[in-house]
């Protein structure tokens, strides 16, 4: 089947069932059969850069088996595309997982995204399960694990906000990350314009441009908004972790890199670098080697007086 | 905090008893249930409710969507008074803008979904109306007519968009039923392009053709 194997699908050959979310760019349908799957339709399929989507999804295909488990886990990643005429109108994917969905009053299924770890709860979304502050602790560590890892294989996340990530503490504290045809590989372009989230760009890149750089102002507003419980904070202003969700030494960590990461790009602290900060372990500042100092020279071995004679020229 | 305030200006005069205003009391609850469980949308958003008939109600104050369990239902009897419709409305814009000011927020020019089944009974209602657009922060008005309702003075009242229910292909309760869910769908759309540092202002999304409805032209003369 191609949602394993990666080959292309013809749009004609998938019994489209009920359409179950739209956004900007596309639109999402159940796909009847086995595997859960999902077609993600786009609007304008002229648009879309098959030979990158293809690229996403070798990249998938490629992995080890446990990283390719990893992947499917934790992002709803494009196993194939889907091909009608020659051109690429869309792919396959993976439905999220039913621990991250929730059910409104009505028994209407909602994704369980960011937002709802971003401000106090309401009456209204009630059913959604809040984390304790162990767990909002462990959800940072796990979305920027997630991260750091996708930077490991050479990829730029690019759209991220509190709308593509989402996350359950059942049963235990997990992210997923969505739209993953916005991921490109670092320095190649994406499948479609990328598309920005309001409240979530970066205010040093240019609009519609993602790089690593971007992706580590965006981690941070992740961490810090997750931490504080704050949808708007960013970086350069001040920090107020939910108490209980950071020990002392992690909190400090925390500022420090939060405060860093206001700055311009190429200073902003990497993935790594958030990851050791929440595992609570002390950094060691390292200087660059100091150059050996040279030996002291005995003048007295070289500086002998010195007889210059002459050298006849004539025989 | 960039704001973005929602006016619901609706006609529960006379003939609006029955079906008309339970298929908008109906709705409510949707508004409601689509606008808080999306706290995104709910937090860059405020609502509010005025009835009016011979003299205008305000239902529901301004409010975030997520802060409520209920609201004042739209009671049908009595005349239809635009001026105090547009009176009230006016009142009601100039104090929740300083209100909202006044808390830190930014606010953005607010939007006016008006709903009307017959032909105003107050001659002098343009007077109120003049001062409803000539004020400081003059609304965004989007108008339906159902019923009764004349074009022209739908499409007098709004200044963005008006639309009128198409003769007997579908009744007012279900056209009632698309006006509240454009009213929704214009609420989700326009709150999702508001940036938070407000760089970039927001686009009013509103729908370009409402079922059983159908677009008026603003050209006038």
């Amino acid at each position: 089947m191609s949602a394993d194997d990666g080959a292309d699908v013809t749009l004609g050959s998938l019994a489209l069932g009920a359409r179950i979310g739209d956004g900007g760019q596309g639109e999402v349908y159940d796909v009847a059969g086995p595997g859960r799957l999902l077609y993600k339709g786009y609007r304008e399929p002229g648009k879309a850069d098959g030979g990158e989507l293809a690229a996403l999804v070798a990249l998938r295909q490629g992995l080890a088996p446990a990283d390719r488990e990893r992947l499917d886990r934790e992002a709803a990643w494009p196993l194939c595309r889907v091909v009608d005429g020659g051109r690429a109108t869309g792919f396959l994917m993976r439905r999220a997982p039913d621990s991250m969905t929730w059910r409104t009053s009505r028994g209407e299924a909602r994704l369980t995204d960011l937002s709802y770890l971003l401000r106090p709860p309401r009456p209204a979304w009630q059913a959604v399960a809040q984390p304790s502050p162990a767990e909002r602790f462990a959800l940072v560590v796990a979305v920027l694990g997630l991260f750091r890892w996708l930077h490991a294989l050479g990829l730029v996340v690019g759209d991220v906000s509190h709308a593509n990530v989402l996350w359950t503490v059942r049963p235990a504290p997990a992210p997923y990350l969505l739209d993953c045809d916005g991921v490109r590989m670092a320095g190649r372009p994406p499948v479609l314009e990328q598309a920005d989230t309001p409240d979530w760009h970066d205010p040093l890149a240019a609009a519609g441009v993602a790089t690593v750089d971007s992706d580590r102002y965006k981690a941070a507003l992740v961490a810090g908004r997750v931490l504080s419980q704050d949808a708007y904070v960013t970086p350069g202003g001040p920090l107020r972790p939910l108490s209980g969700v950071l020990d002392d030494r992690r909190a400090d960590a925390v500022r420090d890199l939060w405060e860093e990461a206001s700055g311009p790009r190429g200073t902003r602290p990497h993935l790594a670098q958030w990851c050791t900060a929440l595992a609570g372990r002390d950094t060691i500042r390292l200087m660059a080697a100091e150059p050996a100092p040279r030996p002291v020279v005995d003048r007295s071995k070289f500086d002998g007086p010195r007889t210059r004679g002459r050298i006849t020229l004539r025989k | 905090m960039q704001i973005l305030p929602f006016y619901l200006l609706c006609d529960e005069s006379g003939s609006m008893i029955g079906e008309p205003i339970d298929a908008i009391n109906g709705a409510l609850p949707d508004l409601h249930h689509e606008i808080s469980t999306n706290p995104t949308v709910a937090d860059k958003t405020r609502f509010c409710l005025i009835g009016f008939s011979d003299t205008a109600t305000v239902l529901q104050p301004l409010v975030d969507l997520s802060d409520i369990d209920s609201v004042p239902a739209l009671a049908a009897g009595g005349l239809t008074s635009y001026g105090d419709a547009f009176r009230t409305l006016l009142r009601c814009v100039e104090a929740d803008v300083a209100v909202l000011k006044a808390e830190g927020h930014e606010v953005y020019r607010p939007v006016v979904f008006f709903l009307s089944d017959g032909i105003p009974t107050d001659p002098d209602w343009d007077q109120a109306y003049k001062e409803v657009t000539q004020s400081r922060f003059c609304p965004k008005i989007i108008a339906f007519g159902i019923g009764e309702a004349q074009e022209s003075t739908i499409a007098r009242v709004a200044n963005f968009r008006a639309f009128m229910q198409k003769d007997s292909s579908v009744s007012p309760a279900q056209a009632l039923r698309e006006f509240a869910s454009s009213l929704t769908r214009s609420i989700v759309r326009s709150a999702g392009s508001i940036g938070e540092d407000g760089g970039n202002g927001f686009t009013l999304a509103v729908d370009d053709t409402v079922p059983g409805f159908s677009l008026v032209s603003l050209d006038k003369l």
